[in-house]
C-alpha cells in the first residue's frame, strides 16, 4: 500500500468557483463507456487487472464465520489455476486487493486470512455505515476498534447532513477526526454520492474529504438507492485531478455498489486510464467494491481460455 | 502490418495496460464492392448505370491506399438521363397523397435498420471516419431522418395547404464527409414529392448504396438518383430543363462560381456552406466539460470541419492546461477501429491541415500537438493553435479539420463581436454556467445553431442553416421542409436567359432626366426628395426624374438617386437596426397598426395620387384600404414569431427563433404601386428588419406619401426610400456587401443581374423574374412566404439537469 494522504490545510477557495454542468457530464459519462473497447489478450489482461483492483465484500446482516471465510479463500485464489496458467500469469500472485467487511466481521476476516496464509489487507466499513446517522463519538471509536482488530483498511462514510448544509469546515474537521482515528490504517472516504443533491456537490465533498487526508474516495455504500454511477465518477476524478495538480498528492479512487458484470469493469478501468491516467491503474489508488463481479470475470477469463462458456457449476463460488 | 507483429502477451498488457486493436470486420462491404465487380457506375432510375467511355478515379482506402473500387465519373449525358429518370418519376411521386409517400419512406428506414452493418463497415471503410461515430450516430439519424419526415407529410394536404413541391431537385455534395448531408436534404425533399438527383464526389459509395437500398423497395424508381462526379457539375444539373433547385453543400469559393453561372436560369438555389465551427467558453463555465465540448467538434469525427475556440482571458491558462492533457487522450487510428476517436479523412484533408498549420507557425502562433506524427502518415493529429495574432491571414481563413484555433477575450461583449466579425455564420456553442449569459449570447450570435453546454446534438424536428457566406439554406424542421415547397400558383420554369447580359455594365450609367414641361394637375404638392435616416433629402447627384400620369402629362418630378445615396440609406438603415430587432413584437405591431391608422387619413389622397395614375376611383380606394389592412395582418402575425421544439433524447427545450435580416433591400414592382410597397414593408418590418426600398418607378408618389408618416411614426433611418432609376439603383444595392438580403421585382434582366451579383455576399435573394404577381390576393400578396422570406431560423438548444 503507498504512504498515506496527509492531506492539506482547509482552503475553501478551491471549491468556491467550481461549476459542474450535469448534462454534459451525463453526456461525457455516454460517450465514455462507447469509445473504447478492449478485445482478447488485452481484454484477458485488463480482467485479471480488475480482479486485483476489487475489495471483495461482503456487507449483510446474516455474515457469519463461514462464509467470511469462504470470501476471504476466493479474495487469495480469484481465478481457477488452470486458468492463469492458460494465460502465463500464475505467478503473478494475482489476488483481490482487499476483503471488506462490517466492523464486527473483522477478526474473522484476519482469522481465515492468516489461515490461508495471505497477507491480503483487511478493510472494515465504519463510522455508522451506511447512513452515519449515529453519535461522531460512537463513528470514532467504531474505527479504533476496527483497526484494533486488525483491519487496515477503512471505510468511512461522511455526514451527509453536513454537506447538504453547505457546512464544510465541519466535513473537514470531522474527517480530519477519522483520519486521526484510523492510526496507520489507510482511510477510504465513501460519500454517498447518491444522497449527495447534486454534481456540483459530490465535487466540493470530494475536495474536502481529499483536503481532510483521505487516502481513497469512494462512490457510495452500495446501501443506497442509487450507486457508482459514471457521471458521478468523472466528476470525483476531475475532483482527484484537480487535487493532484495543486498538491502533487495522488489520491485514490473507489466505485461501489451496481459493479456487476466484466464489461462493467473494462469501462471503470478505461475510464480511470482516460481521466486519470495509466498510474492510477493500479490496487494503491484504484478499488472496485464488488461481490459478484468476480464470478463474471472468472467466467469470461474462462470463455477467453476455453472458447466455451462456462457451466455455473465450473467456477467456484465464493 | 499485423502479420508482421509480434501480438504482446496478456502478461505484458497486464503491466502496460495498453489499448489494443478492435477491428471491427468490413467483408460485408468488400463483400458488396464485388457485387459490383469493384466498379462502381451510378445509380439512375432503379438501375445501375454504367456508361462506357468515361473517366474513372480510384476509391482507395483512406489509411492504406489500397484501391478498393473505380468510381466512374459522370459527363453531362449522364445528368441528363439521371434528369429525365427524376422528371418521370415526379409525376406519380407528387401525385400519390402524403401518407404513400410517408409509407415509402418509413420502408426505406426499415430498410436501411436491416443493412446498417453494411452501411456503416462500408462508410467507415471509404471515408475513414470512426465506426463508432457512424454506427452509433449517423445510422440512426439517418433512419430518424425518414421516419421523421415521414410523419411530417402524413397530412400534408392539410397542414401545408397552399404549397406544392418544388419538381426535380439538384444535389450537389461536397467530398467525403458523411452521407448524413445527403440523408438531411432527400429526406424532406422526397417526402413533400420532390425527386432528387444527387452528385456525390468520387470515392463515396455509401450515397450510391442507399440509392440501391431505395431502388429495391420496388415502387417509385426513379426517385432517387445519385450520380458520381466532381461539384463543378453543379452548373450541368441546374442548366437540365426541368430541374427547378439546387441545393449545393460545400466550399464558399465554388458556391460563388455557381451562383454566377447559374444567375438567371430561372431556378432557386439553396447554399450551404463552410464546414468551421465556434466555441465560446466564459469563465462561469464548467472548464471540464467545455474541453469535452471542443473534442465533440472538432476531435471525434462528428463534425466535418476546425473549431474556433474563444476563451475568456480569466480561464485561459487553465483551459489550455486541460485542453492539452485531453489531447493527450485523444487516439487516432483505422476508422474500423471501434476504440479510436478520431479516424483519418484522406491525404487532402492531411495537406490541408498541414498547409494551415505551417502558415500559423509563420505568422506567429503557437501550435500545440500532443503527439505528433510523422508527416509520411496517413493521420493528422488533433492540433491546437493559439497566439495567432488577429489580423494575421490565417485567423482570417477558414479552420480546417482537425485543428481548434484558440484565442482570448475579456468580456462577453467582447466575445461577441469577435464571434460575430467572422464572414461564416454556421454554427456555435456556448460555455457558461450563468443563464443570463448564456441567453444573451445565445440571441446576439449572428449563426445558425447555438447550443448552450453542449455542442454538437442534432435532431431531424431542429433546423440547421445559417447566415452571412455560410448560405442560407435550412435542413430539418420544417424549414427544411419549405426548402423543396413553393407556394402553390407560382410560375413554372421557362428557360429563358439572357446569356449575353453585360453584368458589368448593367445599370451602370443612368440616362439623363431633363426638365420636361410644365408641371399640371392639382395640389397637393407632392414630397420631394430621398427619404433617407427618417426625412427627405436632396439626392448626392443633384439631378431630378419627371413622373408622368397615365394621360401623358408631367405629374411631377422625383429625386434621382445613386450610389453614394444608396450608401447612405444602408448606414442609416444599420444604425436604426439594432434598436428596431431588440424591440418586442408586441410593439413593432403597436406601430404598424398606428402606420395603418395614419395611411387611411390620408386615404383620399392617396387614392386620388393612384386615380391620376389610371386607377379607377373604386380601385384605388379599395388599394388604400387593402394596404392598411395588410399592415394590420403583418403586426398580428409578428407576434406568433418561433416556438419551442421537442427533441427525442434531450431534456430541456430547443427554441426556435426567428430573427430578422438585418438590413432588407426591396426593389418594389411597377404595379401596384401602393398596395406592393406596402405588402413587402409590412412584413419586412414585422420581423424585425430595416430596410432600404425603391417604390415603383412608374408611380412612385404614394410610397413617398407614406414616408411622411413612416418619418413621425418610427425610429429614423429603419425605412428608407430611394427614388431613382430602377436598373441603377438595383445595382447598387445588389452589389452592396452590407446589404443582407435582396427582394426584387422587376425585369427578367434585373432578377438575372441580382442573382449574379448576390454571389459576393453570398446574400439570399428572392427574384419574380418578371413575372406579375397578385398583390391584390391573399397568397400572393400576403402569404405565408413572405414571413418565411422575412426572417430567419436560430435554433437554440438548452438542455438542463441539475
Amino acid at each position: 500500500m503507498a504512504a498515506r494522504s496527509r492531506g492539506t490545510e482547509l482552503d475553501l477557495s478551491w471549491i468556491s468557483k467550481i461549476q459542474v454542468n450535469q448534462p454534459a457530464v451525463l453526456r461525457r459519462a455516454e460517450q465514455i463507456q462507447a469509445r473504447r473497447t478492449v478485445k482478447k489478450e488485452w481484454q484477458a489482461a485488463w480482467l485479471l487487472k480488475a480482479v486485483t483492483c476489487i475489495d471483495l465484500t461482503t456487507l449483510s446482516g446474516d455474515d457469519t464465520f463461514s462464509n467470511i471465510q469462504r470470501l476471504c479463500y476466493k479474495a487469495k485464489y480469484p481465478i481457477r489455476e488452470d486458468l492463469l496458467k492458460a494465460l502465463n500469469m500464475y505467478d503473478e500472485g494475482i489476488t483481490t486487493a482487499a476483503v471488506c467487511v462490517y466492523p464486527a466481521r473483522v477478526c474473522d476476516a484476519v482469522k481465515a486470512l492468516k489461515a490461508a496464509g495471505c497477507d491480503i489487507p483487511v478493510a472494515s466499513v465504519a463510522t455508522g455505515f451506511p447512513a452515519a446517522q449515529t453519535h461522531l463519538k460512537t463513528r470514532l471509536e467504531e474505527i479504533r476498534l476496527a483497526v484494533e482488530d486488525g483491519a487496515t483498511e477503512i471505510d468511512v462514510v461522511i455526514n451527509r447532513s453536513l454537506v447538504l448544509t453547505g457546512q464544510w469546515e465541519a466535513l473537514y474537521d470531522e474527517i480530519r477526526q477519522f483520519r486521526q482515528a484510523c492510526g496507520e490504517a489507510h482511510l477510504k472516504t465513501i460519500l454517498a454520492t447518491g444522497e449527495l443533491g447534486s454534481l456540483t456537490n459530490v465535487y466540493k465533498a470530494s475536495m474536502i474529504a481529499m483536503m481532510a487526508g483521505s487516502d481513497f474516495i469512494k462512490t457510495s455504500t452500495g446501501k443506497e438507492t442509487v450507486n457508482a454511477t459514471f457521471p458521478v465518477a468523472i466528476v470525483m476524478l476531475r475532483a482527484i485531478r484537480d487535487f493532484f495538480w495543486k498538491t502533487g498528492n495522488k489520491v485514490g479512487f473507489k466505485p461501489a455498489g451496481g459493479i456487476r458484470t466484466a464489461k462493467d469493469s473494462l469501462a471503470w478501468l478505461s475510464l480511470i486510464k482516460e481521466e486519470l491516467g495509466d498510474e492510477w491503474l493500479k490496487p494503491e489508488l484504484f478499488r472496485i467494491g464488488a461481490s459478484a463481479l468476480l464470478s463474471d470475470i472468472e467466467r469470461q477469463i474462462y470463455h477467453h481460455v476455453t472458447g466455451r462458456y462456462a457451466a455455473y457449476h465450473d467456477l467456484p463460488m465464493s | 502490418m499485423a502479420a508482421t507483429h509480434a501480438e504482446p502477451s496478456a502478461r505484458e498488457i497486464f503491466s502496460t495496460l495498453e489499448y489494443g486493436p478492435a477491428p471491427e470486420s468490413h467483408a460485408c462491404a468488400l463483400a458488396w464492392l464485388d457485387t459490383q465487380d469493384r466498379l462502381l457506375g451510378h445509380y439512375v432510375n432503379g438501375k445501375w448505370l454504367k456508361p462506357e467511355h468515361r473517366n474513372c478515379v480510384p476509391c482507395q482506402d483512406p489509411i492504406t491506399g489500397e484501391n478498393l473500387a473505380s468510381c466512374l465519373l459522370a459527363e453531362p449525358e449522364d445528368v441528363a438521363a439521371a434528369v429525365k429518370a427524376a422528371l418521370d418519376a415526379l409525376g406519380s411521386w407528387s401525385g400519390v397523397p402524403g401518407g404513400s409517400r410517408a409509407q415509402h419512406l418509413t420502408r426505406l428506414a426499415k430498410m436501411i435498420q436491416k443493412h446498417q452493418r453494411l452501411l456503416w463497415t462500408l462508410d467507415s471503410l471509404v471515408t475513414g471516419r470512426a465506426v463508432r461515430e457512424v454506427r452509433d450516430g449517423d445510422v440512426p439519424l439517418a433512419q430518424q431522418l425518414l421516419q421523421h419526415h415521414a410523419v411530417q407529410v402524413h397530412d400534408q394536404e392539410e397542414a401545408l395547404a397552399g404549397w406544392e413541391p418544388m419538381g426535380v431537385v439538384g444535389l450537389i455534395l461536397p467530398p467525403t464527409f458523411s452521407f448524413l448531408e445527403m440523408m438531411w436534404r432527400i429526406c424532406p425533399a422526397l417526402a413533400v414529392g420532390c425527386t432528387v438527383v444527387a452528385v456525390v464526389p468520387p470515392a463515396s459509395p455509401t450515397p450510391l448504396l442507399l440509392a440501391q437500398l431505395a431502388g429495391e423497395l420496388g415502387a417509385f424508381c426513379g426517385i432517387l438518383n445519385v450520380l458520381i462526379g466532381p461539384a463543378s457539375l453543379g452548373d450541368t444539373v441546374g442548366r437540365c430543363p426541368g430541374v427547378h433547385k439546387v441545393a449545393f453543400c460545400g466550399a464558399v469559393e465554388e458556391a460563388r462560381v455557381l451562383r454566377q453561372s447559374l444567375a438567371g436560369q430561372r431556378l432557386e438555389l439553396s447554399l450551404a456552406l463552410g464546414m468551421e465551427s465556434l466555441l465560446l467558453l466564459m469563465d462561469s463555465a464548467d472548464v471540464d466539460s467545455a474541453v469535452e465540448g471542443v473534442v465533440d467538434a472538432a476531435w471525434s469525427d462528428r463534425s466535418p470541419g476546425g473549431l474556433r475556440l474563444l476563451v475568456q482571458e480569466s480561464v485561459w491558462e487553465e483551459t489550455m492546461r486541460r485542453l492539452q492533457r485531453r489531447m493527450g487522450k485523444l487516439r487516432s487510428g483505422r476508422g474500423l477501429d471501434g476504440a479510436v476517436d478520431m479516424g483519418t479523412r484522406g491525404a487532402a484533408a492531411c495537406a490541408a491541415a498541414r498547409r494551415y498549420v505551417q502558415e500559423a507557425q509563420s505568422q506567429g502562433a503557437q501550435v500545440f500537438q500532443a503527439d505528433p506524427v510523422p508527416s509520411a502518415s496517413p493521420f493528422y493529429p488533433p492540433t491546437l493553435v493559439s497566439g495567432l495574432p488577429p489580423a494575421s491571414p490565417c485567423a482570417q481563413a477558414e479552420v480546417p479539420w482537425p485543428l481548434v484555433v484558440a484565442s482570448p477575450f475579456r468580456t462577453a461583449k467582447e466575445a461577441l463581436a469577435v464571434a460575430n466579425s467572422t464572414p461564416r455564420g454556421g454554427s456555435s456553442s456556448v460555455w457558461s454556467e450563468r443563464l443570463g449569459q448564456a441567453l444573451e449570447l445565445g440571441y446576439g450570435l449572428r449563426v445558425g445553431t447555438v447550443w448552450v453546454n453542449t455542442h454538437g446534438l442534432r435532431d431531424p424536428a431542429v433546423p440547421v442553416g445559417g447566415c452571412k457566406e455560410s448560405g442560407s439554406s435550412w435542413h430539418g424542421g420544417l424549414d427544411g421542409l419549405y426548402e423543396y415547397l413553393r407556394a402553390s400558383g407560382t410560375e413554372d420554369r421557362l428557360p429563358f436567359v439572357y446569356e449575353h447580359l453585360n453584368y458589368d455594365s448593367f445599370g451602370l450609367a443612368v440616362p439623363a432626366a431633363l426638365p420636361a414641361g410644365p408641371e399640371t394637375g392639382p395640389s397637393p404638392v407632392p414630397p420631394y426628395g430621398l427619404f433617407v435616416g427618417g426625412r427627405f433629402q436632396p439626392p448626392g447627384a443633384g439631378s431630378s426624374r419627371p413622373v408622368w400620369d397615365s394621360s401623358g402629362s408631367l405629374h411631377g418630378y422625383v429625386a434621382e438617386g445613386g450610389a453614394k445615396d444608396i450608401r447612405g440609406a444602408v448606414e442609416a438603415a444599420h444604425q436604426a437596426a439594432t434598436g428596431w430587432e431588440r424591440q418586442s413584437a408586441g410593439a413593432r405591431a403597436a406601430l404598424l397598426v398606428a402606420l395603418a391608422a395614419a395611411l387611411e387619413r390620408r386615404g383620399p389622397g392617396l387614392a386620388s395620387r393612384l386615380q391620376r395614375h389610371g386607377v379607377e376611383l373604386e380601385a384605388a380606394k379599395a388599394e388604400v384600404e387593402l394596404s392598411a389592412r395588410r399592415l394590420r395582418l403583418w403586426g398580428a402575425r409578428a407576434q406568433a414569431q418561433g416556438h419551442t421544439l421537442q427533441v427525442a433524447g434531450l431534456r430541456g427545450p430547443v427554441l426556435r427563433l426567428r430573427e430578422p435580416l438585418g438590413v432588407l433591400a426591396i426593389v418594389c414592382p411597377d404595379e401596384w404601386p401602393l398596395l406592393a410597397f406596402v405588402s413587402l414593408l409590412a412584413p419586412a418590418l414585422a420581423h424585425g428588419n430595416a430596410v432600404v426600398l425603391v417604390p415603383s418607378r412608374t408611380c412612385p408618389l404614394p410610397a413617398l406619401e407614406v414616408c411622411q408618416d413612416v418619418a413621425s411614426l418610427f425610429p429614423a433611418g429603419l425605412v428608407n426610400v430611394v427614388t431613382g432609376d430602377c436598373d441603377h439603383l438595383t445595382r447598387c444595392l445588389a452589389l452592396h456587401q452590407d446589404v443582407q438580403a435582396l427582394w426584387y421585382f422587376g425585369s427578367t434582366k434585373g432578377s438575372q443581374f441580382v442573382e449574379w451579383a448576390s454571389a459576393g455576399n453570398l446574400k439570399p435573394v428572392w427574384v419574380n423574374r418578371g413575372h406579375l404577381r397578385a398583390w391584390d390576393q391573399e397568397p400572393q400578396g400576403a402569404g405565408p412566404e413572405l414571413g418565411l422570406r422575412a426572417a430567419r431560423t436560430k435554433a437554440l438548444w438548452l438542455p438542463m439537469g441539475d
